[in-house]
């Protein structure tokens, strides 16, 4: 070949198609190659040169390779446009399915897999079927993978034809290669349904274990990565899966490495050795520091993981902290998650080292580093007690270099040493004053303001202090207008004298009079109402004893981590969230697979996979693919809270939300949160629900004025699952008298409300032509029931052994009636409340189930009641105990 | 798995695009160059490698100026992609010589009929070079290297000294070369990259080395080699070293923290004579990587100091010297040390007959800069600068100046003493005699002076 491809860019002066048409068809190899190539490059700049598919096509049948891999990228590309003319192809590739030369039967079977066209892939069973079978190692890795590509596509004839068991055959291939592609076909397979397919048994793991050390570095992540999900049966089991994944510490690619390391964490939980456990922290330790070695990106990766890693392991690096000290060329996304680590590294024993470190950081250009420096020099404060004295002396010097944002950023952080320390280092607050008029950032002015206000009695200039803030009162931002206000307020009960009067009463003027920010405007008026009526009352309320603050701020809660940490080395330990907070794949729906429950269960469920026919516009509406899967409703035999699945169903095309469906006309009436009296004529309705998986608003409003309402949008206040919508509110104008119906996902755990759970849920909804309406719903908790909540009989028995019996509550339904256990049971397994075993006790049945809400939180039930006698008891165990409340509200609805 | 795979020019123009799932919504490519390019709206800001736009994942790295780019909608192990994105890269520059812009635009089709190789509908197949061979049925089309620098850590040895072949490191591993027939050679480069922090008393406070057995191969037939290290290399430290090894060093001995190594290499006698056994696939690939945080010579001292020089002047002094022999030299050395962000101008004064030195004030990023061609070993170097302030100082200029950042190469010189005893190729016949090249180079990598 000669010359360059660039060449293939240029135009000519003849129409460029027509021309292109003739070279293809020219008789000459070289020059049908070489348009080949010119088409090749007019596709890749994004011309459509689809009108010479059949012109291509016909270049198919060449033994030279090189022009046959050039077609089928052809083909890949332009088929699903031309899906009656990619028919043409279908006798060559089948042809060459049956090709003396390897290379050309595995390029038939992964092109026709890419070829997303029902037609196509009628035609691509039987070739796949044989190169399963293939003698040659490269034919078979490539079937493999073409397995899950047709999954991907159509999942009933993959089970139809027997591919899966075909698939788990090759788990025992004599080539590794094979081997890993079979693991990674099964394992995505496994991942969008939630039926057993891949199950690791004892004979598979050693199999598995065999074949890790003779594959490519990338079979290796995926067998690694499919082990983790093993249980191993006890220490010794664990102990021996160790040992075999040890020596992939020393590889020299960092994806092993880690996914080595995450099984070793996890087979660690259950080995009992101390001394075994000891030396593998040992072990692994130097493996994880030498990936900071590799490139800043991998370095990224690794650092987001030790953070976890520390946080449930604090040994295993407890030595190496200097690692972790930034390095003068290190990205800033490097820099930030080596300090986060420094800090939780930090100990009485290494703290001079640290600090030194850190006062370095805040010299240096980069201001968000720095920031992030002085910061990390007060978490440090309110870690180590021991040091605290230290760390503030070090933030008096940073302050003195006078740099603005390190002031402002030091004087947040010494309020929060304050409040950790109270009334131990007032002494600098002097020094801290010097710095009052170069403040200008909101946060630094409130954090100063606080500390005056709560050291008023023993600052003798407290008031000229405070007073310089108020003239700008009105200017200020909320947050220091909050602050300013109580700081008055605790100016004036320690020194009632007639200057602080005449700030308190200029502030709870302005507060209430001139502002329109609700929160200051209220806490003013109790404020003022509370200074009128009983100034002892208002001593004890605004200056009450504060608990004492911690350093959490970025410690994960523990459940989280566990989650976290079972997911080491993938995207969700990057990004600190659970899996479910970013991917959006929805798996085929739970099968009931109790014994017990089979019956009734088969015909709930029909058989059929449910996976969306087209991959590649996700958003397309459900009713136009020919292959939506039908799935049986599970005919509830009470009423259920839920509409049908059918309905919703339809809406769920590949897992991806119907934003482009703005109405759901289905289900039973939803209760009305925002009366038509209340909301000028509007009328809202709404409930949460779960629907496969995902929570959703289902939310219905009615027109009930005289205009078109449009522009709708909602908000959530904090509440304690942090829910919060998942996407803008899709509701097309609402014309006078007409009413909408629309399924709203929901996001949980974005912003949580500190305090006691509560199922309260606060609603702001807002549209162009009216007032926000505010009104209030109840979180039902069992809308968090997850499908994943089934235990077996033995791990229940065992959870219910282990938790204490304090952790045991019960609550009678008197009103609630078992009219048949078969449809309590079924009724309630709709709500994912599932059923595990059940006894009689003389007149009454027992009956045993499990739940879970996300975060690992299991509730184990016993549910004791006569059937057809009104009264049901319930009594629960669970870990945690705040949620048992909330947990018997959603039991008693369910229950009705 | 991965949905896409596409590489980005720095303007943000689609040089390779592939996507392998279909279940990306479009424009992917800019929704992705939009994010990076206005990372917080800073530029100081820099993006990380992974990061979620409405649902999509995107992992990137940046290699010869280019973003290597890939998405994918599940929760996958993204170290694997990163690592993949650099094999990727690497494999490219095997079969094209040099990776920029231009070789892939010209060799477009090679490129692409690579990627259907190394991934298959989203998982990583193979990235070695040597496998790849056998199914690759495209040439490479060469572009000029001769203006353009090459890639990755060999490119030090293009500058300065003229032992090395030139070409060698930009030859494609796969094309015949235009001769006809191929020159049989190895390279073996040890790789030091160093960082050092001083304090302000010119203590060492942290001190590492990151080193890597680099090689690339262009023998026929790939014979066995045998590479046999420092007999008295080990591997580990003690636990009750890891405190107070630096009292305890001394004894000459090479000790590695940790070290890794490459599939191909058997390690059946290295714990025996610290041999490493392994038939080198083609392509470019790290034999071994190792760490030593070991004491050793820091091959610059620094001193830099910074003084009061009236109301709103001050005077900088910095100050290194070499501590390696005589006949090694360092080049390409740049010593940059940020200044007060109040100061306007600044003066330098070079010592007596300095040639081949440069000096800058770079007023956006306000530090000074001092460039030195070369630096012989032994030799001592300093540069007065005079800073004039806008305001008065506030009486702290070593805590808003510095610290010093220093940048060099040092080829023909190895920090930690790791030795390549010997390099031996299995010999098909007596007149077989390849050439290898066997090559040391220490570069800086965070060499830093507080003040």
């Amino acid at each position: 070949m000669s010359g360059h491809d660039s060449k293939y860019f240029s135009t000519t002066k003849k129409g460029e198609i027509p021309e292109l048409k003739e070279e293809l068809n020219s008789q000459y190899k070289d020059k049908r190659k070489d348009a080949v190539k010119k088409v090749i490059a007019a596709m890749t700049v994004g011309k459509d040169v689809s009108s010479l598919f059949t012109d291509v096509v016909n270049c198919m049948q060449t033994e030279n390779l090189e022009l046959k891999k050039l077609v089928y990228l052809y083909l890949i590309n332009y088929a699903k446009s031309q899906p009656d003319l990619a028919i043409l192809a279908v006798n060559t590739f089948v042809k060459d399915s049956q090709d003396p030369n390897p290379l050309i039967r595995a390029l038939a079977v992964r092109t026709m897999g890419c070829i997303r066209v029902d037609k196509i892939t009628e035609y691509l069973c039987d070739p796949l079927q044989r190169c399963l079978k293939d003698d040659d190692p490269y034919v078979r890795k490539t079937a493999a993978i073409c397995v899950a590509k047709l999954y991907d596509i159509n999942a009933e004839l993959v089970e139809d034809r027997g591919f899966l068991e075909a698939l788990k055959d090759l788990i025992s291939d004599n080539n590794p290669m094979v081997v890993a592609n079979a693991v990674a076909a099964l394992a995505e397979i496994q991942d969008s349904s939630t039926r057993p397919i891949f199950e690791i048994t004892s004979h598979t793991l050693s199999k598995l274990l065999t074949a890790l050390n003779e594959c490519t570095e990338w079979g290796q992540v995926f067998i690694l990565d499919s082990l983790s999900r093993y249980k191993a049966a006890d220490a010794r089991e664990a102990e021996n899966i160790v040992e075999r994944v040890t020596p992939r510490l020393q590889h020299a690619n960092c994806a092993v490495v880690l996914s080595a390391v995450k099984i070793i964490l996890l087979q660690m939980e259950l080995i009992t050795s101390t001394d075994v456990v000891r030396n593998l922290c040992k072990k692994m330790a130097p493996p994880l520091v030498t990936l900071l070695s590799a490139e800043p990106e991998i370095q990224y990766v690794a650092l987001r993981n030790i953070n976890l890693i520390v946080q449930k392991r604090p040994t295993i690096l407890a030595h190496e902290i200097k690692v972790f000290f930034c390095k003068y060329n290190d990205p800033i996304y490097v820099k930030m998650e080596k300090l986060e680590i420094m800090i939780k590294l930090a100990s009485d024993r290494n703290i001079d080292q640290v600090l030194l470190e850190f006062k370095e950081y805040a010299t240096e250009v980069d201001v968000d580093f720095v920031r992030k420096a002085v910061r990390a020099i007060g978490r440090c404060a309110i870690k180590l007690e021991r040091a605290a004295e230290r760390c503030i002396s070090v933030l008096l010097e940073l302050i003195k270099i006078k740099v603005n944002y390190v002031v402002q950023e030091a004087i947040i952080v010494i309020k929060d040493i304050f409040r950790r320390y109270p009334n131990t280092y007032e002494s600098i607050i002097a020094t801290l004053c010097e710095s009052l008029d170069t403040l200008d950032e909101p946060e630094a002015k409130a954090s100063m303001i606080w500390i005056i206000g709560e050291y008023a009695e023993r600052i003798d200039n407290a008031d000229e202090l405070l007073e310089s803030f108020l003239e700008t009162f009105p200017e200020e931002p909320a947050l220091v207008q909050l602050q300013l206000l109580t700081a008055t307020g605790k100016l004036f009960l320690e020194k009632p004298t007639e200057g602080p009067q005449q700030m308190i009463q200029a502030v709870l003027n302005n507060a209430t009079v001139e502002t329109d920010n609700p929160d200051l405007r209220d806490r003013a008026y109790i404020y003022w109402r509370l200074l009128s009526t009983d100034p002892e009352a208002a001593k004890d309320v605004v200056l009450a004893e504060k608990p004492v603050i911690s350093d959490d701020s970025n410690q994960l809660d523990s459940s989280l981590l566990d989650d976290l940490l079972a997911n080491i080395s993938t995207l969700s330990s990057v990004y600190h969230k659970p899996p479910e907070a970013f991917v959006s794949r929805v798996k085929t729906a739970p099968r009931a697979d109790d014994e017990e429950f089979a019956d009734t269960a088969e015909t709930g469920y029909s058989e059929s996979p449910s996976q969306g026919v087209d991959g590649a516009s996700p958003s397309s509406s459900a009713g136009t693919s020919s292959n939506v899967p039908v799935k049986q409703p599970a005919a509830p035999a009470a009423p259920a809270p839920m509409p049908d699945l059918l309905g919703d169903l339809m809406g769920m095309d590949n897992s991806i939300v119907p934003v482009d469906e703005p109405t759901a006309p289905s289900g039973p009436p939803l209760p009305v949160l925002l009366p038509s009296t209340t909301g000028q004529g509007l009328q809202i309705s709404a409930q949460l629900v779960r629907r496969d998986g995902q929570i959703f608003y289902d939310i219905s409003f009615d027109n009930g004025t005289q205009t078109v309402l449009d522009g709708f949008m909602i908000q959530f206040n904090k509440n304690t699952f942090g829910l919060a919508a998942g996407g803008a509110l899709q509701v097309s104008p609402l014309q006078p008298g007409t009413s909408a119906r629309t399924l709203l996902p929901m996001v949980a755990f974005q912003n949580l409300s500190p305090g006691a759970p509560s199922s309260l849920l606060q609603v702001a909804v807002k549209n162009n032509q009216q007032p926000v309406w505010y009104f209030n719903d109840k979180i039902p908790m069992h809308a968090f029931f997850g499908e994943d909540g089934k235990m077996e009989r033995t791990s229940f028995l065992e959870a219910w052994k282990s938790l204490p019996d304090d952790n045991e509550f019960s609550k009678e339904f008197p009103s609630s009636v078992v009219s048949s256990i078969d449809a309590t049971v079924e009724h309630l397994a709709a709500s994912n409340v599932f059923f595990i075993a059940k006894r009689k006790n003389s007149n009454k049945d027992v009956l045993y189930m499990s739940a879970k809400i996300p975060r690992g939180i299991p509730f184990l039930i016993e549910l004791t009641a006569a059937v057809g006698v009104p009264g049901v008891k319930c009594a629960v165990k669970t870990p945690n105990k705040e949620m048992v409340a909330l947990f018997f509200e959603a039991m008693e609805s369910l229950l009705k | 798995m991965i949905s896409q795979f596409f590489v980005l020019s720095q303007r943000g123009d689609h040089i390779v695009f592939r996507d392998y799932r279909g279940e990306v919504p479009k424009g992917s490519a800019e929704i992705f160059f939009r994010k990076v390019k206005f990372w917080n709206d800073d530029e100081a800001e820099e993006a990380p490698p992974v990061f979620n736009v409405d649902g999509v994942n995107y992992i990137h790295v940046k290699v010869a100026g280019l973003f290597f780019v890939v998405t994918t909608m599940v929760n996958v192990s993204p170290s694997l992609l990163l690592e993949l994105l650099q094999r990727i890269a690497r494999v490219t520059k095997d079969y094209l010589g040099v990776l920029n812009e231009d070789s892939l635009r010209k060799n477009f089709i090679l490129v692409y009929e690579l990627l259907d190789e190394v991934i298959d509908f989203g998982y990583p197949q193979t990235t070695s070079t040597e496998v790849l061979k056998s199914y690759i049925f495209n040439e490479p089309i060469m572009v000029d290297a001769g203006r353009l620098p090459p890639l990755g850590p060999a490119a030090m040895f293009m500058q300065g000294t003229k032992r090395m072949p030139g070409t060698a490191v930009t030859k494609s591993v796969v094309a015949t070369e235009p001769g006809g027939k191929k020159r049989e050679e190895i390279f073996v480069d040890i790789i030091e990259r160093i960082s050092v922090t001083f304090s302000s008393s010119g203590y060492i406070l942290t001190s590492e080395i990151d080193g890597t057995i680099q090689m690339k191969s262009y023998l026929t037939g790939n014979p066995e080699i045998r590479l046999a290290l420092n007999e008295d290399l080990s591997i580990g430290r003690t636990a009750s070293s890891s405190y107070d090894y630096r009292s305890s060093s001394g004894g000459g001995a090479v000790i590695l923290d940790d070290c890794n190594f490459h599939e191909s290499v058997h390690l059946d006698s290295f714990d025996i004579d610290r041999t490493l056994h392994l038939i080198p696939p083609d392509g470019e690939f790290a034999v071994m990587n190792y760490r030593i945080t070991q004491e050793f010579k820091p091959p610059f001292r620094v001193t830099a100091l910074i003084e009061e020089a009236g109301p709103s002047r001050a005077e900088v002094l910095l100050k290194i010297r070499a501590d390696f022999s005589a006949n090694v030299t360092a080049n390409t050395i740049v010593v940059q040390m940020p200044v007060p962000s109040y100061t306007m101008r600044a003066s330098f004064e070079l010592e007596a007959g300095a040639v081949g030195q440069t000096t800058d004030f770079k007023e956006g990023s306000r530090r000074i800069e001092w460039n030195l061609k070369k630096i012989v070993g032994g030799s001592e170097h300093t540069l007065r600068a005079k800073l004039t302030f806008s305001q008065e100082s506030h009486g702290n200029l070593t805590k808003e100046a510095g610290p010093v950042n220093m940048n060099f190469t040092i080829p023909m010189y190895n920090t930690s003493k790791l030795q390549v005893r010997y390099l031996q190729i299995a010999k098909k016949s007596k007149t077989y005699n390849p050439y290898r090249w066997v090559r040391y180079v220490t570069q800086a990598n965070s060499y830093v002076a507080r003040l």
